[in-house]
C-alpha cells in the first residue's frame, strides 16, 4: 500500500515536472539554448493568480486564464526582444551562441526576480485553491483535492500540446522550425513567429504551473528556482528537445524524488535531481530519448 | 569573430589598477568604505579567476562561489575540528579548492555551452546542499565561525587582499603571454581546429580549471577570515550570479575587464543600498543590455573611446561585428 502511496503522490507531482520540462524542451527544441529564466516564467504565473484572487478579488478560473495570458506574453516579448540575435546572425556560430544565451536569460533570471524582490517584497503569498474541500479520501489514500484536480487540468495540459504539436499545421511548423531552420525558412516558414509561438507556449503552460501550484509552494520572489532546476533535470534525463522524454523524465523525477525522499534520506531530497543531472550528463549526455548529435 | 584578444596595454592596466586601489587608504578613513573594498577584492578575485576559465578558455561555468565556498570551508573545518590556524589554512584551501577543479575540469572536458553551464550549477548545488545539511560536521546554515587574521584592521588586511590579487593578476600575465595562453584562447576560439593544430585539449583545459579552482579557494578562504564567518551562503547561485555579472560589465575576457567590473559593481552596489534600490536588479539589468548590445562590456566601450590606448590586440572590423 505504501509503495501504491508513494508511486501515487510521486506520479501527482511528477505531471507538473513533465508539464515545466515540456515548456523547456520545446524552447530547446527552437532555439537550441537553454532557458535560464525558465523558472521565472512559474513565478511570473503563481504571482499574477495569487494576486489577481488575493487584492484583485477575480474568481480563480479567470485569474488562471489571465495568468496563462501574462506568461505567453512574457514569452513573447522574450523571444522579440533578447532571441531574436540569436538566429539573425548577429551573433556569430557555436560557442559564441550558447554564451550570448546563458548571459542573457541568466540575466534576465536575475532581474525578473530582484525586479519582484523590488515591487512586491520578500514575503511570499499562499495561493487560493481552486477546491474548498482541504482533504479526501481515495482508494484509503488521503490526498488533496486541489492537488488532484491541478495534476489533471496539468495532464490534460500536457495531451493539449503534444496534439498541437502533432497535428496541426502550426505544429507541423514548430516541428520543421526545430529539425531545419533554414530549411523552414526556405519553405515559407515564417520561423521567427514559430519561435515567437513556442516561447508563448512555453511561457503560458509554466506560467499555469505556477498559477496551479501557488497553494502549496505560494508565491514569492525566489519561487522559480525551484521548478527550473527541476525541469534542467526532467530535460537532461530524457534528452534535450525530446517531447516524450520530457513527459516520461518528468514523471519518472516525480515518483524517484519520492522514493529518495522516504528511503533514503528527506534532508538530501534536494539533491537527488542534481546528481540526477549530473551524471546523465556525464554518461549518457543525449539522455533517455534524445538523438545523439555530434557538433561539428 | 567578434572575440577581442588580450594585449600588453590591457595587461599595464590591470596593474594600474591594482595601483590606484592601493593609494585609497591614504585618503579614505571611513571604516565602512574600507570593507566594501576588501569585499570588492574579493570579488575581483573571483572575478579573474571566473573570466580566466569563461572568458579565456570559453569554459562558461557556473561554480566560481562553490570553489570560494570550498576554500572558506577548508579552513573553517580545519580550524573548527583541529585548531589549525589561516596561516596553513588559506593555503590549504587553495590546494583543495584546486584538487576539486582538477576533478570537476576531468569529468567534463567533453561538456559545452549550455552543458557544461548546467553539468557546474547541479555540481555547485549539491556542494552547498551537502554542505548546509551536514550539520554536526559544519553547523549547517548557522556557519562555522573562524578566527580574524591581522588583528582585525582594515587598512592591513586590504593590503593582504591586494598584494594576493596582484600576485595571482601576474600569475595571469606570465601564463597568458605565454604559449598557454594562446592554447587556451585557441581553444575557445575553436577547439576542433585547435585540436588538429596539437593543442593537448585535456592539459589545458583541466589547467584552466585548476587554476580558476585555486584562485576561487583562496579568495573565499582570505573572505571568511575577514568576516570571522564561513556560511553555505558563499556558495550561493547569486553569488555566481553577481560574479557573472561583473565580468560581462566589465569586458569578458579582457584582464581589466573583470577587476573594474568588480570594484564599481561592488562599491555601486553600496551606493544603492543607501537609495534602497536591489542592486543586482540593476546589475541584470545592464548584464541584458551589454550581452544584447556592446559584447565587450566596459573594456570593449574604453577600446573605442580610445583606439590609440591599443586596448585591443586585434579589434573586430565593422564588417566582423555585423557579419
Amino acid at each position: 500500500m505504501l509503495i501504491v502511496e508513494i508511486v501515487f503522490t510521486g506520479l501527482l507531482m511528477g505531471s507538473f515536472y513533465a508539464l515545466m520540462a515540456l515548456g523547456l524542451t520545446l524552447v530547446f527544441g527552437i532555439l537550441k539554448i537553454v532557458n535560464f529564466a525558465h523558472g521565472e516564467f512559474f513565478m511570473i504565473g503563481a504571482y499574477a493568480y495569487t494576486l489577481l484572487v488575493v487584492w484583485a478579488g477575480l474568481p480563480q478560473v479567470p485569474a488562471m486564464l489571465s495568468a496563462v495570458a501574462l506568461g505567453a506574453l512574457a514569452g513573447v516579448l522574450m523571444e522579440r526582444l533578447l532571441m531574436r540575435p540569436l538566429y539573425t546572425g548577429v551573433i556569430g556560430p557555436g560557442a559564441l551562441r550558447d554564451e550570448y544565451a546563458i548571459i542573457v536569460t541568466f540575466g534576465l533570471s536575475l532581474f525578473l526576480i530582484n525586479l519582484s524582490h523590488q515591487v512586491l517584497g520578500p514575503y511570499p503569498v499562499k495561493g487560493p485553491d481552486l477546491v474548498a474541500v482541504s482533504r479526501m479520501e481515495l482508494f484509503g489514500m488521503f490526498v488533496s483535492p486541489h492537488r488532484l484536480l491541478a495534476s489533471g487540468l496539468a495532464v490534460l495540459t500536457l495531451a493539449l500540446i503534444v496534439w498541437l504539436i502533432r497535428t496541426t499545421v502550426w505544429g507541423k511548423r514548430v516541428q520543421a522550425v526545430a529539425q531545419n531552420r533554414f530549411g523552414a525558412a526556405i519553405a515559407g516558414i515564417d520561423h521567427a513567429r514559430v519561435s515567437a509561438l513556442v516561447l508563448a507556449l512555453s511561457g503560458g503552460i509554466v506560467a499555469l504551473s505556477g498559477a496551479l501550484l501557488s497553494p502549496l509552494f505560494h508565491a514569492y520572489p525566489d519561487v522559480g528556482a525551484f521548478p527550473a532546476v527541476k525541469s534542467f533535470v526532467v530535460v537532461v534525463l530524457g534528452g534535450m528537445g525530446s517531447i516524450p522524454g520530457s513527459i516520461l523524465g518528468g514523471l519518472l523525477l516525480g515518483v524517484l524524488e519520492n522514493f529518495g525522499a522516504i528511503y533514503i534520506s528527506y534532508e538530501y531530497r534536494d539533491t537527488f535531481g542534481f546528481i540526477i543531472l549530473m551524471l546523465v550528463l556525464l554518461l549518457r549526455p543525449q539522455g533517455l530519448f534524445g538523438e545523439r548529435a555530434r557538433e561539428v | 569573430m567578434r572575440r577581442i584578444a588580450l594585449s600588453p596595454a590591457d595587461h599595464r592596466l590591470a596593474f594600474a589598477v591594482l595601483g590606484v586601489v592601493a593609494l585609497i587608504p591614504l585618503g579614505v578613513r571611513s571604516e565602512y568604505w574600507l570593507g566594501v573594498l576588501i569585499t570588492g577584492l574579493y570579488f575581483a578575485m573571483l572575478a579573474q579567476s571566473w573570466n580566466l576559465l569563461a572568458g579565456i578558455a570559453g569554459l562558461f561555468s557556473m561554480a566560481p562561489a562553490a570553489f570560494a565556498m570550498v576554500g572558506a570551508y577548508t579552513t573553517g573545518l580545519l580550524h573548527h575540528h583541529l585548531q589549525i590556524g589561516p596561516g596553513v589554512g588559506v593555503p590549504a584551501g587553495a590546494v583543495v579548492a584546486a584538487a576539486v577543479g582538477f576533478g570537476l575540469g576531468r569529468i567534463t572536458l567533453r561538456l559545452r555551452g549550455a552543458y557544461l553551464a548546467l553539468t557546474t550549477l547541479a555540481f555547485s548545488e549539491i556542494l552547498r546542499l551537502v554542505i548546509a545539511n551536514s550539520i554536526e560536521w559544519t553547523r549547517g546554515d548557522l556557519g562555522l565561525s573562524v578566527p580574524g587574521i591581522l588583528g582585525g584592521a582594515k587598512v592591513p588586511i586590504l593590503y593582504l587582499f591586494l598584494g594576493v590579487l596582484a600576485a595571482y593578476q601576474a600569475l595571469l600575465l606570465l601564463l597568458l603571454r605565454s604559449r598557454v595562453g594562446l592554447f587556451l584562447l585557441a581553444i575557445r576560439d575553436d577547439e576542433v581546429g585547435a585540436v588538429a593544430r596539437g593543442v593537448d585539449l585535456v592539459r589545458y583545459k583541466t589547467l584552466a580549471f585548476t587554476l580558476s579552482a585555486a584562485g576561487c579557494g583562496v579568495a573565499g578562504a582570505l573572505f571568511v577570515h575577514f568576516l570571522q564567518l564561513a556560511s553555505p551562503e558563499l556558495g550561493l547561485i547569486l553569488q555566481t550570479g553577481l560574479v557573472i555579472s561583473m565580468v560581462v560589465i566589465g569586458g569578458m575576457g579582457t584582464a581589466t575587464g573583470p577587476l573594474v567590473g568588480a570594484l564599481l559593481v561592488e562599491v555601486a552596489a553600496e551606493a544603492l543600498r543607501e537609495v534602497g534600490v536591489r542592486h543586482l536588479l540593476v546589475f541584470s539589468a545592464l548584464v541584458i543590455l551589454v550581452g544584447r548590445f556592446f559584447r565587450e562590456g566596459l573594456m570593449g566601450l574604453l577600446a573605442r573611446l580610445a583606439p590609440g590606448a591599443r586596448l585591443v590586440a586585434r579589434p573586430a572590423s565593422d564588417a566582423e561585428r555585423l557579419a
